[in-house]
């Protein structure tokens, strides 16, 4: 039997906010455990919540920028349950009214066309802290900095057909979040996280199958590989007739599988009601207009204007605002060099590799755009070459240095001395007779190899251009 | 000295003014309370070295010019309001040896007045319940009877004239309740007016902060100290903005006390009777008297169990023993959290553990605790009404006297004495609770509830009104000021 597959998915994002939900403690991430704490977060007694105003805002950003209905009186409710890494014994959460209902996000389908997938709901709630367990099993420890951290809970409806859709959901989501300074979105560091609940139906049928739900997702990649492994055993148990089990799996990265989790999804009751000690939050209309204003150009807007404004080719304007942070390193460059295509083709060529490479972010890289606006200069004027930018820019991602203080520093100024090169072209000429003989007997391709002489007897600093230029007239001369 | 016969306002002014060394008053003050403590079991624990420090401050502060609003003055803290320098037990065995990091912003702010801690007053397990039998360390006994509670253990230490100010809790009616019991006065003020930050709030919608006195002139000044915005405290941000409120009684002919028609009840009921003969009294002073109707006082009362039981199931959720407290060691945790818990918790803290976390489940929350916000709402609007028809609502305090200290009391009778406690809870009103005779040798009081945030009205009006009530109340040592 032909299936289609559904596929919702849930995303938790952290937001951007320079302290906790309720109480005042830094939200940055800390490898040193428990220091992000206080006795609220700690869930002493006799500590109220203090609400964090911009976290609000910030999801009140994301709601709009996924084109949510946004409910201007709502509340949050407490999520009750008992798990070592919750302080309180609840967590603090919108049940009952989110902030954001009916939106949508617009995406391409397998076959390349338009397609709505629509956002049930975009609710705040606050982060718990994370369970640390020893290698031998025997203890747990707990680390509360993360408990109490804001965050948002995007919720699709069932619109996806296939883990490619869903892994584009997912990256035109985190555009999105980070074009609009809602959240950095930074899986491995955990501020976006991704469960995905899938199910098989025939085709034709409207109505849904059996579901389950995956997690422990740690990429986009392990979100389209669990997807595409569950609906291979989903397809399994259906057509030898059986029925899939309701179950919560988790995703084994090292083993590329599925393992149960949970058994049966059983309904937990969560016995939500209205924090009462938190204030209703009240929205005003104009608050909503004016947070709407303020949305950020996004990134598909921002890719058609750099094709207008910087006469970049498509492709190269979409790669540099696939993240927010690298366009704006782009931009920021352009504000004090004026060659766009030739920043674009170092930005996404040498400096993003390297970057891959030593996976460090754009804006934590020490390799600022000024820096990058310097190297590129230095290259047209002749300075050095490609070739030993290349090594510049090496050495300043490592040391923090700027490109002038290196090639300073390291003396290597590219030699565009026509005497001090004339005498090295003289003394090559003299150490290989047969390559000269070679020229003159028609083989140009000598004319290459005492080019590279000169080059490798200056350690590559020579002006290769004046090199070539310096040895043909002496050839013919 | 006898604080008996001693304002904490004349206390301060003497400090004040050089004629008396709160360190004096302190060393003397904690002599008393050791002793009457054997007796009356009223604290938790005694201050000694961090009270007479605490002293020695407020002398070199006068020394230095500085005049302190409750220089010297004696404070009690109920024992589930934060403060470093004592344990904060909560009213449980296992909170024993807790030190909170950090102190309650009124016991900071009482502490700046120039008030001195003399030690943590008796409380039910976890602050819930008025009574004190549910702690483990038994009941506060009554000043007045030591067969019977005297319900609050900050109001024992008042009337035992141990100290001169109580800083108190209520959700239900603790606070007014005790008052009554020993005879002192206690103000329950406006819900938003007082920050709770630091005080265990087991229901977030009906805990509040109040204090009590021996003298009711007393309790304006320690409401000015403790009360204001407090961004800690989130409901405290609408105490900042109304600024029409009427604040004084010029003139008692104005003013109106309403009273409830009917009151459940026999008629031979001497509470009734007390409320009949204390609004002769006040009529007497030119004061006009309105009947009013509280209809859902009934339903208020079981609507009060359903959502501060649901309230305290959620907000006790965070007593794991985990990050703090004593935790009962065990091989899993699911048996750590059973144990400790256990511990952790008796009397009506559990009861409404269990109630609570039913009323909020799938099957209770449509049946009991939705219709309990609904009968909320209409409490609310009745108490809004009634003052549309009068300034003041007279009204009794309890039902019966205080309990047994033996504890031999049916639990639905401990439930029912919040009958007359509740409204106010719910509603938000200000209430003070003044001595108005007493019932079988024990003192009685009754309730004057305002207006939301008309606390200073309230408490000139009762001023006024105080010594046509009080004069020939037996057993009461008056005058003072």
């Amino acid at each position: 039997m032909k299936y289609e597959t559904v596929i919702g998915l849930e995303v938790h994002v952290e937001l951007l906010t320079e302290s906790k939900f309720f109480c005042a403690c830094p939200n940055h991430f800390a490898a040193e455990p428990n220091v992000n704490t206080c006795p609220g977060c700690l869930g002493f007694p006799g500590i109220l919540p203090q609400l964090n105003k911009v976290a609000v805002q910030k999801a009140l950003t994301a709601a709009l920028a996924l084109n949510c209905e946004i409910a201007l009186f709502s509340y949050f409710d407490r999520k009750n349950y008992f798990y070592p890494d919750l302080s309180k014994g609840y967590q603090i959460s919108q049940f009952h009214v989110p902030i954001g209902s009916n939106g949508y996000l617009d995406l391409e389908d397998d076959q390349g066309l338009l397609k709505r997938v629509r956002i049930g709901r975009v609710h705040m709630e606050e982060d718990a802290g994370k369970l640390v367990h020893s290698p031998a099993g025997d203890t747990s420890l707990v680390d509360y900095n993360r408990a109490g951290v804001p965050l948002i809970e995007v919720v699709t409806e069932p619109d996806l057909r296939s883990p490619g859709e869903a892994k584009r959901y997912l990256e035109k989501l985190k555009s999105i979040l980070q074009y609009s300074s809602v959240s950095d979105c930074k899986m491995e560091e955990g501020s976006l996280r991704c469960d995905a609940n899938i199910s098989l139906r025939p085709v034709g049928s409207d109505t849904l199958g059996s579901k389950t739900e995956l997690k422990n997702m740690n990429s986009f990649k392990a979100v389209e590989k669990s997807l595409e492994h569950e609906i291979k055993r989903q397809r399994a148990i259906l057509n030898s007739g059986d029925e899939v089990v309701s179950q919560t799996l988790r995703w084994e990265e090292n083993s590329q599988e599925t393992i149960v989790m949970r058994g049966k999804l059983q309904a937990h009751d969560y016995r939500c009601f209205v924090d009462p000690e938190l204030a209703p939050i009240q929205l005003t209309i104009e608050e909503v207009e004016e947070a709407r204003q303020n949305l950020p150009e996004m990134a598909e807007a921002r890719a058609a204007r750099f094709v207008k404004d910087y006469k970049l080719p498509g492709y190269d304007a979409a790669v540099l605002t696939a993240s927010r942070s690298l366009a704006d390193y782009f931009e920021s460059c352009l504000a004090i060099y004026d060659n766009p295509k030739a920043a674009c083709n170092w930005i996404m060529g040498e400096f993003t590799a390297r970057l891959n490479s030593a996976g460090i972010e754009v804006d934590r890289c020490p390799f600022t755009p000024h820096f990058m606006a310097e190297l590129l200069k230095m290259i047209d004027d002749g300075l050095i070459s490609g070739k030993l930018a290349k090594e510049v820019l090496d050495q300043s991602i490592a040391s923090g240095k700027s490109p002038s203080q290196i090639v300073e520093k390291e003396n290597l100024t590219q030699i565009s001395d026509h005497g001090e090169l004339e005498k090295i072209i003289r003394q090559m000429i003299a150490e290989h007779p047969d390559s000269v003989e070679n020229y003159h007997g028609g083989k140009t391709k000598a004319l290459g190899f005492l080019v590279g002489q000169v080059m490798k007897e200056t350690k590559g600093k020579a002006n290769p251009q004046l090199v070539n230029e310096l040895l043909l007239k002496t050839l013919e001369g | 000295m006898n604080l008996k016969t001693i304002s904490a306002g004349r206390i301060a002014d003497k400090v004040n003014r050089g004629e008396l060394k709160a360190r004096d008053l302190a060393e003397i003050v904690l002599q008393n309370a050791r002793e009457l403590n054997n007796k009356l079991n009223i604290f938790c624990s005694i201050a000694g070295a961090e009270a007479l420090e605490q002293a020695s401050a407020v002398d070199q502060k006068i020394e230095a010019g500085i005049c302190l609003p409750l220089a010297g003055v004696p404070l009690a803290v109920k024992d589930n309001f934060m403060y470093k320098a004592l344990p904060t037990t909560l009213g449980s065995s296992q909170f024993k040896s807790f030190y909170p990091p950090y102190n309650a912003a009124a016991v900071d702010k009482l502490i700046a007045a120039g008030a001195v801690v003399v030690g943590k007053t008796n409380v039910d397990n976890m602050g819930i319940g008025s009574t004190t039998l549910d702690s483990p360390q038994g009941p506060t006994l009554n000043p007045g009877d030591l067969q019977k509670v005297a319900g609050s253990a900050g109001a024992a230490a008042l009337a035992a004239g141990i100290c001169s100010l109580a800083l108190e809790s209520d959700s239900g009616g603790a606070l007014l309740q005790g008052a009554s019991h020993c005879g002192v006065f206690g103000l329950l003020p406006s819900a938003g007016l007082v920050s709770r930050h630091g005080l265990a709030v087991h229901s977030g919608s009906f805990c509040r902060a109040g204090v009590s006195a021996l003298f009711p002139e007393d309790l304006p000044v320690a409401l000015k100290v403790i009360s204001g915005y407090d961004p800690r405290d989130a409901v405290t941000a609408a105490c900042r903005e109304v600024n029409t409120r009427r604040d004084k009684t010029d003139d008692l002919s104005n003013l109106v006390v309403g009273y409830l028609e009917t009151l459940s009840g026999s008629a031979a009921d001497p509470r009734r009777n007390l409320v009949k003969d204390t609004l002769n009294r006040i009529a007497a002073l030119g004061i006009r008297k309105a009947a009013v109707q509280l209809k859902h006082l009934p339903e208020a009362l079981r609507a009060h169990q359903v959502i501060a039981a649901a309230e305290a199931s959620s907000s006790l959720l965070r007593y794991d023993g985990i990050r703090y407290g004593q935790a009962i060691e065990a091989e899993d945790l699911e048996l750590l959290y059973r144990k400790t818990r256990r511990a952790t918790f008796n009397g009506e803290a559990l009861n409404r553990s269990i109630f609570g976390t039913y009323f909020l489940s799938k099957d209770g929350y449509n049946r009991y605790y939705r219709q309990a916000l609904k009968v909320w709402t209409l409490i609310r609007e009745e108490l809004k009404t009634v003052f549309e028809q009068c300034d003041l609502l007279l009204m009794p305090v309890v039902r019966t006297g205080p309990f047994l200290a033996s504890g031999e009391t049916a639990y639905s009778d401990l439930l029912e004495n919040d009958l007359f406690t509740v409204p106010v809870s719910m509603a938000g009103n200000p209430a003070l609770c003044l001595p108005a005779g007493d019932i079988n040798g024990l003192p009685v009081g009754l309730q004057l509830i305002g207006k939301q945030f008309e606390d200073a009205f309230l408490l000139s009006a009762a001023l006024k009104i105080a010594p046509a009530i009080i004069s020939d109340l037996q057993g009461f040592n008056g005058g003072g000021n």
